[in-house]
């Protein structure tokens, strides 16, 4: 056999093999996970879509359980109301692994999780030998075909392609698939929670769940705008590692020259820096192709980076959900008693990654009918993350925060929850399962500062609601005796009890109501500024 | 209308006037605490000092005994225009009752809250209990000289003194209202710790050949005898004490003499200043050979009490109590008064008239 085949025959196999191999490494370990894993996959790409047409997202997601002997066994039925695809791009979108145009791009997205809807399709053609069916209203035609994946030549295949007019108005795909080695379950790792928050991150979005056993559960839509799109910006060089550094010059085919490829691939990098970059790393060619840019000349520049004093990237790109919409989603879903959203600055970690941190403190209400105790909602990019808590930077800084300080006396055991969206470019995941966000100090740091800010809003919600239970307490107790005081006052003086009691009552009323108002409006926020060594 | 009467009935106005104007009702009264006890030196006796209280009913740590308070004086109003007297547990359980239906609290629960609130309400009226007919226990005997009017019951009976028999004249709890001394005759008065002693005198009739009261508190003095002894002093009769020479002995006489700390706020009504500690003393040890036999080891009770005594400003002011004081530390030693009739049981007769002849007392 000649080299040629071997290669050959090695490749037809890797795709398959190298699926099989790194599912988890995709995110596709354990049975529960999978399948949300899978929801997340088709939910994100339809919310994208619709966002990009200024469409907003109605999505509808089913999923029945097809062989109840077997189990295990499950039909995913993802349908949107976006643009939809058109036929020439269908089997690409959904047929073809790493095809996508996410790689290295510096925007704000949703899609740096998973490695999209292709990996379902090969998912479901892997384990149940099914065509992934999907139905593309796009442009007054609507497209249906079986889509499958060549290994042989990781191409899609589309086949029984069936074209017909669509109705009037008539747009978006649906995706129906099948999937074995998968479970549905109602627990915190499952697909319910994964879109009730995602439900709550992206208040724009109108889901409806259809659950195994056709129970249907539906997160209604509370904003009626899209949110700003966000926008691509060029890397800040703090940003930059050796291996990033290389990559872009391989990837980079415009320009002729290391130092003009440098000025218009990152931000900050002007002509003056690199003269700085110059001098500092004269054993670099500036005017070399940076595509012949090799890993020691790439360290050194890197390591050039550091010593620079660079101007901070610019952080306009980042787009939050939104506080007021946290403030009407968190209220639609929980009715909690107080909530209080905070949403920091943006700012910069690593020296050149932008980022920011919103959270969401509710307590008391709809939680504890709901008998919500201690719930964190984490989420990237308004991604939910439900996977790898314990590793990830959120939950830590939550479990290092004196919540006692703040009147929460056991956050485990209370009717408390919090979301924490962290917005980035670039989100410093702990791994390619993208579950948890690494402990970079930056990050934790404006994560315990919006916690805190958050939770002084709680606190002195709390301390009032104390107060005002006090003062009605003490009023009580007072109140109590006014019967047998003034009866004794009258057997004493000679008086009326009736009208002494009347009086006695008024008296009372009067000085409770007079200290609700002082107490209230004297009790200063307590200033915790200092302490944080906040230097904005 | 009693004076008592009038006062409550002008607390009560007072209150009532404070809530008429739409403020919350207050009393004042005298701080009971041992930082607001003194002693007197003018007058010799321990009483309460000039820091004042503010009792608020708009109070949440007051409130409860506000409304007790003022519960007290309204019940005791009642006593006194019924005419009718009673202890303090009496009152107390006369006030033991619900609030309401509709509230789980009792207007007293136990009776040490109510004597508490009963001895506030003597000190913010300047009155006594007894003005408000509330009894006290009794316990001490008299014989002697002395005619009593005693109205009582809607009768008037007329006491002689001299004719108690062996049981002499119990001393009732008060001696101010409804009690008259009608005739006086006697030169001093006598008090002797134990009834013992004061049954062997009367058998004697001491009192008889002396011309003197002779009393007994028997052991710790209650208020209605304190009350007797201070009026009898008032009628200028000396009075001569003779106690135990151990700390009990010592501490009734000086509580007849000085008031005690928990009741200072008494002050001189309670106290008799003038009141002088016959014996025994430890001098009498070291003068009469046959006491020298009878003699107890003083227990520490004894030492320790002698010791607080001499850190006293009332006691230590006295040169003779402070050198007996000192020889009781350093004999370690105590001697009963039934010891005076270890030789022959008519020497305590004969020791009380050489002492009193003799001025051998100390202050």
């Amino acid at each position: 056999m000649a080299d040629d085949d071997i290669f050959k025959q090695f490749r037809e196999h890797s795709v398959a093999e190298f699926f099989k191999k790194n599912r988890q490494m995709l995110g596709f370990s354990g049975k529960v996970r999978s399948l949300t894993m899978i929801v997340h996959e088709f939910v994100t790409n339809s919310l994208d879509a619709c966002e990009e047409a200024g469409i907003l997202p109605e999505i509808y997601v089913q999923v029945d359980e097809l062989d109840a002997q077997a189990k295990d066994h499950y039909r995913v039925t993802v349908k949107d109301n976006g643009p939809g695809i058109p036929k020439s791009h269908l089997g690409k979108a959904l047929g073809q692994m790493l095809a996508g145009t996410k790689f290295h791009r510096y925007l704000q997205q949703r899609g740096q999780q998973g490695i999209g809807a292709s990996a379902c399709v090969m998912f479901s053609y892997l384990t149940t030998g099914q065509p992934t069916k999907a139905i593309s209203a796009c442009k007054g035609k609507k497209i249906t075909a079986n889509i499958t994946i060549d290994f042989k030549s990781n191409k899609p295949v589309v086949e029984d392609p069936v074209e017909e007019p669509a109705a009037e108005g008539e747009s978006g795909l649906t995706v129906v698939s099948e999937f074995k080695d998968v479970r549905y379950e109602r627990s915190n790792y499952g697909v319910y929670e994964y879109l009730r928050r995602t439900a709550l991150a992206n208040p724009h979005c109108s889901i409806t769940l259809v659950e195994p056993g056709d129970q249907m559960s539906a997160f209604p839509r509370s904003v009626q705008v899209n949110p700003r799109r966000p926008f691509e910006i060029k890397p800040h060089p703090l940003g930059i590692g050796t291996h990033d550094l290389l990559e872009f010059a391989k990837h980079s085919r415009d320009y002729r020259k290391l130092s003009a490829f440098l000025q218009n691939t990152f931000s900050r990098l002007s002509a003056g820096r690199v003269d700085e970059l110059r001098a500092l790393v004269p054993g670099v060619d500036f005017d070399k192709n940076p595509q012949e840019l090799d890993w020691n000349e790439a360290e050194l520049l890197v390591n050039a980076f550091r010593q620079v004093k660079w101007i901070a990237p610019a952080t306009d790109s980042l787009v939050p959900i939104d506080k007021e919409q946290i403030e009407i989603s968190f209220t639609n879903i929980f009715r909690p008693e107080v909530l209080v959203v905070t949403e920091r600055a943006p700012k910069v970690y690593r020296g050149g990654i932008p980022f920011m941190v919103e959270v969401g403190l509710a307590y008391g209400g709809g939680l504890v009918s709901a008998e919500k105790k201690g719930e964190v909602m984490r989420f990237a990019n308004r991604v939910p993350l439900l996977f790898d808590s314990g590793g990830c930077a959120i939950t830590e800084t939550i479990k290092s925060m004196d919540w006692k300080r703040y009147d929460i006396r056991n956050f485990e055991d209370e009717p408390v929850a919090v979301l924490v969206n962290l917005v980035s470019v670039h989100v410093p995941y702990t791994s390619a399962g993208k579950q948890a966000i690494s402990n970079e100090e930056d990050v934790m740091d404006e994560i315990k500062f919006a916690l805190m800010e958050a939770s002084r809003g709680v606190q002195k919600y709390l301390s009032g609601r104390r107060r005002a239970h006090d003062i009605a307490n003490k009023k009580k107790l007072v109140s109590r005796y006014v019967q047998q005081l003034s009866s004794d006052l009258a057997t004493l003086s000679g008086e009326k009890s009736d009208s002494i009691a009347k009086k006695l009552t008024q008296i009372i009323e009067e000085k409770y109501a007079q200290e609700d108002e002082e107490e209230a409006g004297g009790v200063a926020e307590p200033a915790e500024k200092a302490e944080e060594g906040e230097d904005e | 209308m009693s004076d008592a009467t009038k006062k409550l009935e002008a607390l009560g106005k007072q209150m009532v006037s404070q809530v008429e104007k739409g403020e919350g009702p207050t009393f004042e009264t005298v701080l009971r605490t041992k930082s607001n006890t003194i002693y007197d030196e003018a007058i010799g006796c321990l009483r309460t000092g000039d820091k004042k209280e503010l009792r608020k009913f708009l109070s949440m740590a007051q409130a409860r005994t506000f409304m007790q308070t003022v519960a007290i004086g309204a019940k005791t109003k009642q006593f006194l225009r019924e005419n009718l007297h009673t202890s303090i547990r009496g009152l107390f359980y006369q006030l033991k009752f619900t609030l309401g239906e509709d509230i789980d609290e009792d207007l007293f629960t136990e009776q040490s809250e109510s004597n508490a609130l009963i001895e506030d309400i003597e000190v913010a009226l300047k009155i006594k209990r007894e003005d408000l007919n509330l009894t006290t226990d009794r316990k001490g005997f008299v014989a002697g000289p002395m005619t009593i009017l005693d109205r009582f019951g809607g009768e008037e009976t007329l006491i002689d003194l001299t004719k108690q028999g062996r049981s002499g004249w119990s001393i009732p709890s008060d001696v101010d209202n409804g009690m008259e001394i009608k005739k006086l005759d006697a030169d001093y008065v006598l008090v002797v710790e134990k009834d013992a002693l004061w049954q062997r005198l009367n058998e004697d009739k001491f009192w008889k050949k002396e011309n003197c009261l002779l009393v007994t508190p028997k052991g710790q003095s209650t208020r209605g005898t304190r009350r007797l002894l201070r009026k009898l002093a008032d009628k200028k009769l000396p009075i001569y004490c003779l106690m135990d020479c151990d700390a009990w002995g010592w501490y009734i006489y000086w509580t007849i003499k000085t008031g005690s700390m928990n009741l200072a706020y008494l002050g001189r009504d309670f106290a008799v200043p003038e009141a002088k500690f016959l014996g025994v003393t430890m001098s009498d040890i070291k003068e009469f050979e046959f006491l020298q036999k009878l003699t107890m080891k003083a227990k520490d009770v004894d030492v320790k009490r002698a010791e607080e005594m001499l850190g006293y400003p009332w006691i230590n002011r006295y040169a003779d109590w402070v050198r007996e004081l000192k020889m009781v530390l350093k004999t370690k030693k105590k001697i009963e008064q039934d010891a005076l009739q270890g030789q022959r049981l008519t020497f305590v007769g004969e020791y009380i008239n050489k002492k009193i002849k003799n001025k051998e007392w100390l202050s």
